[in-house]
């Protein structure tokens, strides 16, 4: 026979299933909104997952604590979205938009990252419980139901997964020594994600004192990586020759991006911006030739923007004694190992045989 | 220039033969039709029998290239004689382009 307790908990159960496709179209809407503002706001997250409660484990917590509840509108995870991010700064920063987007329920919100003693470490994780509000959806059934938003880094994710795999939470106490080591583990994943938190304010103010030391012209202080190059790039240091070049046949520039060729700076050991600044100086002229000599004979009047660049590596390559091992290398480098890299080698090698640099050399 | 459209083990082939130049181009663009509607799949462009390229072709090319892109596809040239590979490595395209 069916307790007053037992058709309380069904009668939660039977509204729940009622309120299914509402719960869903929440669901979907809070997902598609959180996921909007984020990319509005440049922010990259590892994941977020949402999910609607499934029914045995609602039918669960109704059982444990359905007294609580005087419908199922008083249950506030029926409808639960988490955000998980790489830094700890950003759950702030996601707090922070959430607050503005959504309805948050104060009361029943919790920054769990604030529960802990000065002594102890653990679960780390902040709760907001929200609404939608009528900018988002003009739906008053809608609007009125509440769902649980989590935030987190990866790390307190990791925590809390494994806390939940090994039980740690449950039932049986666990004994000081074992309940120690959680507490190491947590107390040092915590001091990972402010040391990540911390790299990344690094590296952000080392990429802005490099761009500053480009756009002064300060080359030979700029260590040369992806990154720098990057920024070198918006100088346009290959236009002047790429123009030149153009000029020949009247071509249309195509944008390429010249990256691959960072690995062949690496080669040829240049370390700093200015190194490669020195390079374009130095070999300019030659590179202008060497395609004079390639494009002069043809109509061709469509050319990659890394035309200039190609030449100046093999003008490089074949004034340091490089001969057509070195071009085939350049080659190999920018198409991958190829049969025909030799053929190609060998053309160049033959349309820079007449060129001046090429006897300076000798 | 003649182009032929096929299925093959999944891809999209396309083969052309003769000469890709100014004048062959708008056809050729034309023909492609089914390449620029691709969905996904690989594209080869086979150029075993293809004689001759012109800016007109490398364009074709570039376009096929882009819009391929958009969609997830990959576009791999096959059998270029020396010269072609020639035009395609003094215009700087060589590494834009995937090669068999």
């Amino acid at each position: 026979m069916n307790s007053p307790f037992n058709a309380h908990v069904e009668e939660l159960m039977d509204q729940f299933r009622e309120r299914l496709p509402l719960l869903k179209q929440l669901e979907q809407l809070a997902f598609q909104s959180l996921y909007r503002f984020l990319k509005q706001q440049g922010l990259y997250v590892t994941a977020i997952e949402h999910r609607i409660k499934d029914e045995k484990s609602l039918q669960k917590k109704l059982e444990l604590k359905g007294n609580k509840y005087h419908s199922i509108d008083d249950v506030t995870d029926l409808v639960g979205l988490r955000i998980i991010t790489f830094y700890t700064d950003d759950v702030d920063k996601i707090a922070a938009i959430v607050k503005n987007e959504f309805e948050v329920d104060w009361q029943n919100s919790v920054d769990k990252r604030k529960l802990h003693q000065l002594t102890s470490f653990g679960y780390n994780s902040l709760h907001y419980i929200c609404k939608l509000p009528k900018s988002i959806v003009d739906n008053e059934a809608i609007n009125n139901i509440r769902f649980e938003l989590q935030m987190r880094t990866a790390l307190q994710h990791v925590w809390s997964t494994i806390e939940h795999d090994t039980g740690y939470k449950g039932s049986v106490q666990l004994p000081n020594e074992y309940r120690r080591q959680f507490s190491r583990l947590a107390g040092m994943l915590e001091l990972i994600d402010d040391e990540f938190s911390r790299l990344r304010t690094t590296l952000s103010d080392y990429r802005r004192q490099m761009q500053a030391l480009v756009k002064s012209g300060q080359l030979e202080e700029v260590p040369l990586s992806s990154d720098t190059f990057r920024h070198y790039l918006e100088l346009h240091p290959f236009e002047r020759l790429n123009e030149r070049i153009a000029a020949v046949n009247q071509a249309e520039i195509y944008p390429a991006s010249p990256l691959p060729f960072l690995k062949l700076f690496k080669e040829f050991r240049m370390e700093t911006l200015k190194d490669i600044d020195q390079f374009i100086k130095d070999n300019s002229e030659d590179a202008y030739q060497l395609a004079l000599s390639q494009l002069a004979m043809t109509d061709l009047d469509i050319l990659s923007e890394n035309v200039g660049l190609q030449n100046l590596c093999f003008v490089y390559v074949l004034k340091n004694g490089g001969g057509r091992p070195g071009i085939k290398h350049v080659y190999d480098i920018l198409n991958g190992k190829q049969e025909s890299n030799g053929m190609l080698a060998e053309i160049i090698l033959q349309q820079a045989a007449n060129l001046p640099f090429m006897h300076n050399n000798l | 220039m003649k182009t032929t459209i096929k299925e093959q083990d999944g891809n999209l082939v396309a083969i052309l033969e003769g000469r890709l130049d100014t004048a062959a181009a708008p056809q050729t663009e034309k023909d492609l039709k089914a390449i620029y509607d691709c969905s996904g799949q690989d594209i080869i462009l086979d150029c075993t029998v293809l004689t001759y390229i012109s800016s007109s072709g490398l364009r074709l090319f570039l376009g096929v290239q882009k819009t391929a892109k958009l969609k997830g596809s990959h576009v791999y040239i096959k059998g270029i004689n020396n010269e072609i590979r020639n035009v395609f490595a003094m215009t700087g395209f060589i590494n834009l382009f995937e090669f068999k």
